[in-house]
């Protein structure tokens, strides 16, 4: 893979609040601060993080594929075997594109969780299920969920949502699914809409289901070749993603469902819609910026208009988060940092180790490691849309240039509010 | 028996004042704290063999020393007594182990420490008055230094201020004592010699009220507080934790022992207008709490309310009252210790003990949270939340009280309410509420320094849940004070319609 050739800028210094990182941009770096200890707490949280992903893919699938609309889901964190043993696209021997050098199936560390947990002994599934010993799948829901409440992103995928066509498929499944039960078909009858709304969310699980699929070997690939010497530096990270963005691109977003051994399209691949503009863009949308408030972690008072009325003006994403309330019951950050703190990486427990409050306090200390992998992301994701709608960074057409410089600035532009991480992440003593 | 209680804490003080220069810091606190819990374990010894039916003196030592003077050196302890030297100990030790480990000339603190508890228990055991005014007057100098040395912010005018007032409280004391020897003709200061002489109302009145402003201002009720807020925020938390727990109970101390027993009829018709000082000292107290942005402030304030209940109940004295008011002593002293420890601990580990500044320290990663859940609980128990030790003791003096002053008493539970409104706000402001990012940096609090707050936290729990345990040891002893009270003065009719408890 290519990675994007820093280049110094030949326009005059900007005038933007964050020039400096702009000019890094323009340079072909990203908005992270490229320094070994940066570049050490990426790859080892892209790590951390790409196990309970490779679950999350697994999961998401199950339930849009499987569960579907199971009136008492209690059992769908329940992964069955076949989905742990279903082979990643982008991993193992048999892939479409291999991007892992590992095996497609599910990641070891995470069948040893699976099967000890936390505890370290074996216990009944249902246990370690009750005592959160376990994969917080609520945390992807919640990622789910704020795709898809806002909706309305942008691409073909969520418009298709609101067809006939798409209608029709739905119905035909929950007609399959609800067959020999008079109950749900009555109350089909009487409230279609509530189904069909309940299917669109389940449309939108597959889409995140099938971003992730892709996301998991990227990021193991990434911490093999930093273990191997071949990722030195942070816009050499970057790159590795903006790279395999354009490489899968084009990989499918559909939603099958299964049901009594027959497959229903309700989005069939033939629609053609593509994973970077149906599925990664709209994902970084609502999780990166937008989300909702999260629950204990701040009040806020939506008639005193603190809750902006817009929903395209939401600022409650990755980018903005504070992390420091992490650690309190259900929030959707603190469900992630505890997926992550089992799988982090030794180099990155160490360097935990000597910070702050040493290994008590490393839930904060890792969510903030998460906050700056999540800027390289984000990097990557706007290098790429640069990329793929504007110039080269090394264009030697100065209005070309000017174009790049005017795209960065409309995006930093959004990280100018008070509440955005970005000035905290180009200092180390963010922790 | 009760001599080690004195002397051995100045002899440990001596001992740690000798030990090597170059001895590890670490070793000179781990020396006190052993030779201070000699001391704990040697008052728990007395405890369990304290005659729980007998509410006279026990243990008695006599030596005569000056008697030309009238000063012997006579000892003695009963049920008012016993668990004030409990605290002494106690909040002694728990001092001992609150201090830094790097506190700057550590033999002469734990010195200075030890010798305060020596002469602190040496005034609860005191049986002759001027025996008790040397004790009471040895205290000054230490705490003095223990201010001046190694307290926080305007040390200096705190710890000036704190000897002026005590230095004058003394004097106080000592002239009522003179003239109680003087206008009774007693040959001697020992206390139970003048218990039983009687004096002209008018003169006991005088006396009474010179001995009351006396220890009105170690206690100290409103207005003679205004030493109080400055050293306790002044002094580092191990000293605040003695000067709350354990000074303050000096002179509380000193009105139930001197001035209800011996100025019987001036105390029962002065009685309603100490009811009203001490509402007075209730409800300014809380106020004054509710104004404070500094938490140390807040808590130092809460004390000079929660005194008031104190007087309150030696104004009905009844027998409910009186076992309320020592339960509320020893109650006292655990509350204000725990919070002030608390108080300490935030202020270490955040650097700030400002309200506005403050926040968000329940964090269960980042912030303080056994602390703030320690700090709400030690919030609960000084507002009176049933099933902790403070409620016991409000309600017996509430309880005690109310047959004799209803309106003083309703007032003073409206404190109460008072108390709750400025903890609600001081939780809410401190442990509440999102974690400031710019702040969120504290060091973690180790599990040896919480040890001080779960050991006061369980007996706070302990006694509350049991209160048996807390007010069986006085209540022979106050039954037979009230009935001493009562036969040697007639009762006021308002005193009168507590009779049942009588």
């Amino acid at each position: 893979m290519n990675a994007v050739t820093p280049t110094p800028t030949k326009l005059p210094p900007s005038q933007h609040e964050f020039a400096e990182i702009i000019h890094r941009l323009e340079a072909g770096g990203a908005m992270l601060p490229d320094t070994p200890e940066n570049l050490k707490q990426i790859i080892g949280i892209y790590k951390a993080y790409a196990v309970p992903m490779d679950f999350y893919w697994r999961n998401l699938l199950y339930i849009a594929e499987r569960v579907f609309l199971n009136p008492l889901p209690a059992f769908k964190y329940f992964l069955p075997q076949d989905y742990l043993d279903r082979h990643n696209h982008y991993a193992g021997e048999d892939a479409d594109l291999r991007i892992w050098r590992g095996e497609a199936t599910a990641h070891p560390e995470l069948l040893e969780f699976m099967e000890k947990g936390e505890v370290k002994r074996k216990l009944p599934k249902l246990l370690h299920h009750l005592w959160h010993d376990r994969i917080n799948m609520e945390f992807a829901e919640a990622c789910m969920r704020a795709m898809f409440w806002h909706r309305n992103m942008g691409g073909q995928f969520d418009p298709y949502l609101d067809t006939e066509e798409y209608v029709a498929n739905a119905d035909r499944a929950i007609k399959a699914y609800f067959k020999g039960n008079p109950v749900m078909l009555g109350l089909y009858k009487l409230f279609p809409d509530m189904f069909i709304e309940q299917v669109r969310q389940l449309s939108y699980y597959s889409n995140l289901g099938l971003f992730w699929e892709v996301m998991a070997p990227v990021f193991f690939e990434m911490s093999d070749l930093y273990d191997e010497g071949k990722i030195t530096t942070v816009p050499e990270a970057m790159s590795f993603l903006v790279n395999g963005i354009f490489a899968i691109a084009g990989r499918p977003i559909y939603h099958h469902v299964y049901i009594r051994g027959e497959c229903y399209e309700i989005i069939p691949k033939s629609k053609g819609f593509m994973w970077l503009y149906e599925a990664a863009l709209p994902y970084v949308e609502a999780v990166f910026y937008r989300t909702s408030p999260f629950r204990g972690t701040k009040s806020y008072n939506a008639q005193a208009k603190q809750v902006p009325e817009n929903q395209d003006d939401f600022h409650y994403g990755i980018l903005y988060a504070d992390v420091f309330p992490v650690g309190s019951a259900g929030i959707p950050p603190t469900l992630l940092m505890q997926d992550m703190l089992h799988f982090l990486p030794p180099y990155l427990v160490e360097y935990y180790q000597q910070y702050c409050r040493g290994g008590d306090d490393t839930l904060i200390q890792l969510g903030v490691t998460f906050q700056r992998s999540m800027y390289c992301v984000t990097s990557a994701v706007i290098q790429a849309l640069r990329q793929a709608l504007l110039y080269p960074l090394d264009d030697p057409n100065p209005e070309h240039l000017q174009a790049n410089r005017a795209f960065f600035e409309a995006q930093l532009n959004r990280l100018t509010r008070p509440e955005a991480r970005l000035r905290d992440i180009q200092s180390q003593d963010y922790r | 028996m009760l001599s080690v209680l004195i002397w051995f804490p100045c002899f440990a003080a001596v001992i740690i004042a000798l030990l090597p220069k170059s001895l590890d810091l670490k070793r000179v606190r781990l020396s006190a704290l052993w030779l201070s819990g000699i001391t704990l374990l040697w008052t728990i010894g007395l405890v369990i063999q304290f005659d729980l039916s007998n509410p006279l003196l026990q243990y008695q030592e006599s030596l005569p020393w000056l008697s030309d003077l009238g000063l012997d050196y006579q000892l003695g302890i009963d049920g008012l007594s016993l668990p004030l030297l409990i605290l002494n100990s106690l909040l002694t030790w728990l001092a001992i182990y609150s201090s830094r480990i790097d506190t700057k000339r550590p033999n002469l603190f734990y010195a200075l420490i030890l010798l305060i508890s020596g002469g602190v228990a040496g005034a609860f055991l005191a049986q002759n008055l001027l025996l008790f005014f040397l004790f009471y007057e040895v205290e000054l100098i230490p705490f003095y230094l223990l201010i001046s040395i190694w307290g926080g912010a305007q040390q200096g005018s705190a710890a000036t201020k704190f000897l002026l007032y005590t230095a004058t409280s003394g004097g106080l004391i000592l002239a009522g004592f003179l003239g109680l020897i003087w206008f009774s003709e007693a040959s001697s200061f020992a206390y139970d010699l003048l218990l039983g002489q009687t004096l002209p109302l008018n003169i006991q009145y005088v006396l009474l009220v010179l001995l009351l402003l006396g220890f009105g201002i170690k206690t100290p009720l409103v207005p003679l507080h205004t030493w109080l807020p400055d050293t306790y925020v002044a002094a580092s938390t191990p000293v605040a934790m003695l000067l709350g727990g354990v000074l303050a109970k000096l002179g509380t101390y000193g009105i139930f022992r001197f001035c209800m027993p011996l100025f019987p009829e001036a105390w029962s018709n002065l009685s309603p207008l100490l009811a009203t000082w001490a509402v007075v000292s209730v409800l300014y107290g809380a106020l004054a709490a509710i104004a404070q942005k500094d938490i140390k402030r807040m808590v130092a304030y809460s004390s000079v309310g929660h005194m008031g209940y104190i007087l309150l109940a030696a104004a009905a004295h009844t027998q409910l009252s009186i076992v309320g008011a020592i339960s509320q002593m020893f109650a006292h002293g655990l509350i204000l210790a725990l919070l002030f420890h608390l108080v300490g601990l935030i202020e270490a580990k955040v650097g700030t003990r400002d309200l506005d500044v403050l926040n968000g320290l329940m964090n269960p990663v980042r912030g303080l949270p056994l602390v703030s859940a320690l700090l709400v609980l030690g919030g609960m128990a000084s507002a009176g939340i049933p099933g902790l030790v403070g409620f016991i003791a409000e309600f017996l003096v509430f309880q005690g009280s109310y047959a004799a002053f209803p309106v003083q008493t309703l007032l003073s539970v409206v404190g109460t309410g008072l108390t709750a409104v400025y903890f609600v706000i001081l939780l809410n402001r401190t442990c509440f509420g999102r974690l400031d990012n710019s702040l969120a940096y504290f060091p973690k609090v180790h599990w040896d320094e919480r040890v001080p707050a779960l050991i006061l936290t369980l007996l706070i729990f302990i006694l509350g849940i049991h209160p048996t345990w807390l007010v069986r040891w006085s209540e022979p002893t106050t039954t037979y004070l009230v009935a001493e009270a009562h036969l040697s003065t007639p009762a006021p009719q308002s005193i009168m319609a507590n009779a049942e408890f009588h």
